[in-house]
């Protein structure tokens, strides 16, 4: 009973770590302009996610080194340099739109002045942090994140043509730039680096063995299959509402239309709700990400559970990446446009953190009998192709899009 | 022949020069692009619009929603209103503007009247209308462009 709740918890952890601002933006884009025709690349890219994360969290636990540990080993200190940069530049981003994210929530709920918010918000979350164990946090997150399952009950409601939502799982290709703008957008959303740097350093935070690869296994495909439900129900509820009236949802708060159109004040409180705990998780990952990957690429000591006395550089990188981030969305950019960038930038780095990942998990005088079999190995590096693609063409996309304008 | 040819490319130049002094920074794909937005904001607008209606919505949502989407139909009204139009389009545009303006104003009074549901419902018609005008100039200007 023990082992089914612990797993049930993790599940719901990473259920919590799979949905952040970068997917609600891209799925409920993609629904309005493409109606269901871009469902099969949410699902791709949420089976991408689930690989990705199963072999972080098992080369974790079964070498006790988390990603970017991994990483230096693997590439060295220069070219190891190089994707610390990408990837600390992607998460800063990361930080800065969910900050925005959940300031535009309580904006929506409260009605104040929105720089009060974002400082609110990063207070909050230092407070969060501060308060909560990890677990604690996860939880926190994970139980109210969901809340958006109130987009599921939205489709039922909403009743859409289902064979039209089914052939939307089958790849099509429409030829224009825009579109293969948000297949690159949806996918890359699913699979966000942060989310697999923060589950491997996460299972070594709660310092999980060999014991743990069956939980791990089911954690990273129970739990982002339910975050693919969700970001899929984002698609269908914005395709079923959107695309028909010509909505173009530029506005985080456009999200939560459907919900209100369904179920009036309660549906419309549930989606916030759910943005607003899906985006502070993220928040945190995204930080935590953030310094995880520079401590554990420096050999600082790192990790929730040593505490900020005995992690003191890598607790203060934490809160300088949480005032960073802070300070870019009080520029006043737009966490939306934050947003968007961040997602084509991370495909952009996530060769330089998947590739080592890869090749350690199937390297045998490191994994002994838990390295890739060949499925996992067949997967891995279908994967690792389709990303080196996306990431070539993700910035000229961008430019060639206006950064999806049309 | 080669004196031939460059006078050739010089009357091309002359001519292109002309063609685009007279052209204006609006051309009809910019204008339709701008009118499709605007009647994208209408939509959303008669959304929010009907939750009011409804009283199926809360205030602080709808009130910053209006101040947001409102601020872009008056973006979007600045924006064509400064463009210096291509001569056959400037009718449509003046149009737009207008239906820009319209579009704004609405969304203004949701932002004052944000839990009455009579306002709601007027603004919700109003906002309906707003979009069938601007989908009316759109439709205009890619017809003729056929």
């Amino acid at each position: 009973m023990k082992a089914i709740l612990k797993i049930a918890l993790g599940v719901i952890a990473a259920l919590g770590g799979f949905l952040d601002i970068g997917d609600i933006v891209f799925n409920t884009q993609a629904g309005a302009l493409y109606r269901y025709d871009l469902l099969w690349a949410v699902a791709l890219g949420t089976l991408g996610i689930a690989v990705y994360a199963e072999m972080c969290g098992r080369v974790a636990a079964v070498t006790q080194r988390p990603v970017f540990d991994v990483i230096r080993m693997r590439l060295g200190f220069g070219p190891g340099l190089v994707a610390l940069v990408a990837s600390t530049f992607v998460n800063l981003l990361t930080v800065a739109a969910e900050l925005g994210g959940l300031a535009i929530v309580l904006t929506l709920l409260f009605d104040a002045a929105f720089s009060l918010f974002v400082v609110l918000a990063a207070i909050g979350i230092v407070i969060a942090v501060a308060l909560l164990p990890f677990g604690g946090i996860e939880r926190v997150f994970g139980y109210g994140g969901l809340m958006m399952l109130v987009f599921v009950a939205v489709i039922f409601h909403q009743d859409p043509d289902w064979t039209a939502v089914g052939n939307g799982f089958i790849p099509s290709f429409s030829g224009s730039a825009l579109y293969f703008y948000f297949v690159v957008g949806v996918f890359a959303a699913a699979l966000m680096p942060y989310e697999v740097h923060f589950y491997s350093s996460g299972a070594i935070e709660e310092g999980w063995t060999t014991e743990n690869l069956k939980e791990n296994r089911l954690n990273a495909i129970v739990g982002y299959a339910l975050g693919g439900i969700l970001a899929c129900a984002l698609v269908i509820v914005s395709g079923y509402l959107f695309h028909p009236l010509g909505v173009e949802p530029t506005d985080l708060g456009t999200a939560a239309l459907p919900a209100q159109g369904a179920f009036g004040e309660t549906g419309l409180l549930l989606a916030l709700g759910g943005i607003l705990f899906c985006v502070g998780g993220a928040a945190i990952d995204s930080s935590f990400a953030a310094s995880y990957n520079l401590s554990q690429f420096l050999g600082w000591e790192w990790g929730r559970y040593r505490g900020p006395e005995k992690a003191p550089r890598s607790t203060a990188s934490w809160l300088l990446f949480l005032f960073l981030g802070l300070l870019i969305v009080l520029t006043g950019i737009n966490p939306v446009e934050i947003t968007e960038y961040s997602v084509v930038f991370a495909v952009v780095a996530l060769p330089m953190t998947y590739l080592p990942i890869l090749m350690i998990a199937g390297d045998r005088s490191f994994m002994g009998e838990h390295a890739n079999g060949r499925i996992s190995a067949a997967f891995g590096w279908l994967y690792f192709a389709l990303i080196v693609v996306l990431a070539i063409v993700a910035v000229p996309l961008l430019l060639a899009t206006n950064g999806g304008g049309g | 022949m080669r004196r031939i040819a460059l006078s050739r490319i010089a009357c091309a130049g002359a001519v292109l020069v002309v063609a685009i002094a007279g052209c204006g920074d609006l051309s009809r794909g910019e204008l339709s692009r701008g009118v499709e937005s605007l009647s994208a904001i209408a939509a959303q607008g008669e959304l929010i619009a009907s939750g009011v209606a409804r009283d199926a919505t809360k205030s602080t949502y709808t009130r910053v929603m209006a101040k947001t989407m409102g601020g872009e139909a008056e973006h979007e009204a600045e924006k064509l209103a400064d463009a210096e139009p291509e001569e056959a389009v400037a009718g449509e545009r003046h149009a737009a503007v207008l239906v820009a303006e319209e579009i704004a104003e609405l969304y203004s009074q949701l932002q004052i009247f944000p839990g009455d549901e009579h306002h709601g419902a007027v603004v919700q018609k109003h906002m309906e209308a707003a979009k069938e005008k601007a989908d009316a100039i759109a439709e205009r200007l890619t017809g003729e462009e056929q």
